[in-house]
């Protein structure tokens, strides 16, 4: 086992508006570790995966991944992308603003009566008519190109997508399948990260997007097996019953090949053999080396299957430590296990 | 695995069953034609042009789950492209393909700039921005009038040739089986990329905004590929409808109405469903440019005049007929003619 935490939680405070959902809250995941978050309804412990996840912003605090904060960096990619959305609203407001001059000059001026158009000619004429007098409009639609792309870029530099590409998949408390795609396509849409079609290969059907594709299925009818929804991977995703939808986002996540999944309740809805059989299923999860992280309200399955638990009441964190640890901890059975034994 | 590998492997079919039914019947109608003087073929060539730009609007409106009204303003974009690239009073004069060509890129182009700033807008708010981009583009092209020839249109157009021959306006039906073979291509195209990695985030992200991100899937770049596929198309056909009648008629012609027959087409048709949008094309187009002024004639030959009284003209109960296609579709058959899903494979 390593000794960087896959995921380390540094003092993450989650406010919306006079709410704090999450308070200060910090929280290691080994490698490799099965790790459950525990609490009573409304302690936050959703916010937080959101906040891992990128859902959210923590208000204070940082996510760290595999040791490294998922931040965009204002990298040379960054700096391109300002300079062609610059250059290109520069470009447009020049010759929007000129558009009847331009015209004029660069066309007009050019033709000669059943002559063919002298295209090079016209687009130095085009080119040194927009430098002459498209100076302010191209200056200014330039600047304000440039800051908007700025303004866009700083405020979405850590979101899903970007925390997602590091390796962390996830599912959803309310189940979030594609309801109108098939479990193959379900989980498929889960490879993309991993998928290198791109728009030209796809579109005329290379042989290279055709071979990617088949593997793609292939896998995905594996993965479908895996989790244990036999066959029918043609089905629409909302044909399925609950239990088995749960399943589908499992085999969804780990079709990213992720080196973290985090679970949010899998077990909910379930019915005693569905649960024992999830167990089971987390356990062969883990056995292929990804890290577990789940929320769950069922103690039979965070008592039997995590190794390190972590307990968040109002937003804070009250105890974390093996099961057994936290089944004697008073804390937490004032705060949640203790509801459980009196009913 | 005790799965055979048939039936994972299934790759999809360069058309579906639907399709090959749907084009061996349009092109079957000429047939027709050779027994029975039905006239259609000239009149049908207008619908294969808005199917083309139903399928463009299908791929936003139907794969991606945006809501776009303003579709038409790309139709006019390709037109006036085209017109201008090709036109004879124009210096440039590069031909039928290359102007056709010109007019796929300059709207994907168009597509993509009006795309990048609205991406961020959901829902009702994207709807709003489209619906004023319609309006803005038909004032451009309206007032620039030194490059657009203003409210007179741009004509005469080139028409197509294709192989040597060069189609006359009394030839309609080469031209049915031109615009026949380009919907077909079109068709194929857009076909290949619903089943591909492009199509599947397509659908992710109208199915799933959220789900689709927390899966590495960038919504800003699917839709920005979604809006360019979907205006470069309805360029095509925006080029092709002005091809038709040798002009781009005024730029007051690509109003909200057209948009609106357009996202009628794809409704009606079946929303999400490439066999659909073309079945709705027949449905909508064939109505209004085939059934309705055929009604007309047949009703002045059998002396019900129609110059005298706007209630006997078929031609004035369009809309009302619009709305009651809408309307019913809504009611029975909400999904449309024919439901995606249904058609694949």
């Amino acid at each position: 086992m390593s000794a960087v935490p896959i995921i380390e939680v540094d003092g993450v405070t989650m406010r919306f508006g006079g709410l704090v959902a999450v308070n200060d809250v910090s929280l290691m995941v080994d490698q490799g570790s099965i790790t459950a978050v525990i609490g009573p309804n409304g302690a936050g412990k959703t916010t937080l995966f959101n906040a891992i996840t990128g859902v959210y912003d923590p208000s204070a605090g940082r996510v760290l991944i595999a040791g490294k904060e998922t931040v965009v960096p204002l990298d040379a990619k960054a700096w391109w992308s300002f300079a062609v959305f610059g250059i290109s609203s520069a470009f447009l407001a020049a010759v929007f603003l000129h558009a009847e001059g331009l015209w004029l000059h660069a066309v007009t001026e050019n033709y000669e009566y059943l002559k063919p158009f002298p295209w090079m000619k016209g687009i130095m004429d085009a080119a040194a008519y927009v430098i002459a007098h498209g100076g302010w409009a191209a200056l200014v639609g330039g600047i304000l190109g440039a800051a908007g792309r700025f303004a866009i870029w700083s405020r979405t530099r850590r979101t899903p997508e970007i925390v997602a590409e590091s390796g962390v998949a996830r599912t959803f408390q309310n189940i979030r399948l594609f309801p109108e795609l098939s479990l193959a396509e379900n989980v498929m849409v889960g490879m993309d990260r991993r998928m290198r079609a791109g728009f030209c290969a796809s579109l005329l059907r290379l042989p290279s997007a055709s071979l990617e594709r088949r593997h793609a299925r292939e896998e995905a009818a594996r993965l479908i097996e895996f989790v244990g929804l036999g066959t029918k991977i043609d089905a629409l995703a909302r044909s399925l019953p609950y239990g088995h939808q749960r399943r589908l986002e499992i085999a969804r996540a780990l079709a990213s090949r992720p080196s973290v999944v985090l679970l949010d309740e899998p077990a909910a809805g379930m019915n005693p053999t569905e649960t024992v059989e999830l167990m089971e299923l987390i356990r062969r999860i883990q056995s292929t080396r990804t890290t577990v992280v789940l929320i769950e309200h069922h103690m039979r399955v965070v008592m039997g299957i995590s190794e390190k638990i972590a307990v968040l009441d109002h937003g804070e964190k009250i105890a974390q430590g093996n099961p057994t640890e936290i089944r004697n901890d008073p804390r937490c059975i004032e705060a949640y296990l203790g509801k459980e034994d009196l009913g | 695995m005790s799965q055979s590998p048939s039936t994972v492997h299934r790759p999809a079919g360069l058309l579906s069953r639907g399709q090959c039914i749907l084009f061996g019947a349009l092109l079957a109608l000429p047939l027709l034609e050779l027994v029975f003087d039905l006239g259609i073929s000239a009149p049908t060539r207008f619908v294969l042009g808005f199917a083309i730009v139903g399928i463009g609007l299908n791929v936003v409106v139907g794969f991606t789950g945006l809501l776009h009204l303003g579709i038409a303003a790309f139709m006019a974009i390709g037109a006036y492209a085209f017109a201008i690239l090709t036109c004879t009073i124009y210096p440039f004069q590069i031909g039928f393909w290359p102007g056709l060509l010109a007019a796929l890129l300059i709207g994907a182009v168009a597509g993509a700039f009006l795309g990048a700033p609205t991406l961020r807008l959901r829902g009702d708010y994207l709807a709003i921005v489209t619906l004023g981009f319609g309006e803005i583009v038909q004032d451009l092209l309206k007032n620039l009038e030194l490059i657009t020839k203003g409210t007179q249109g741009i004509n005469p157009l080139p028409t197509p040739w294709f192989f040597g021959a060069t189609f006359a306006s009394d030839t309609p039906k080469s031209w049915y089986f031109l615009y026949l073979g380009i919907l077909l291509a079109c068709t194929m195209l857009v076909r290949n990329l619903e089943h591909s990695r492009i199509g599947r985030q397509w659908f992710a992200v109208r199915e799933d905004e959220l789900a689709a991100r927390c899966m590495a899937i960038r919504p800003d770049r699917v839709k920005l590929t979604a809006l360019a596929v979907g205006a470069g198309l309805a360029a095509v056909g925006g080029a092709l409808l002005a091809s038709l009648i040798s002009s781009t008629g005024e730029p007051g012609n690509y109003d909200f109405q057209i948009s609106i027959l357009a996202l009628c087409i794809v409704i009606v048709g079946g929303i999400g469903s490439l066999t659909g949008v073309i079945v709705g094309a027949l449905v909508m187009v064939g109505m209004n440019s085939i059934l309705l002024p055929m009604l007309g004639q047949k009703l002045q030959q059998a002396g019900i005049g129609t110059t005298t009284s706007v209630y006997l003209a078929p031609d004035n109960y369009k809309y009302l007929l619009f709305g009651l296609a809408l309307v019913l579709m809504m009611r029975f058959k909400p999904k449309g003619i024919v439901a995606a899903k249904e058609e694949d494979h």
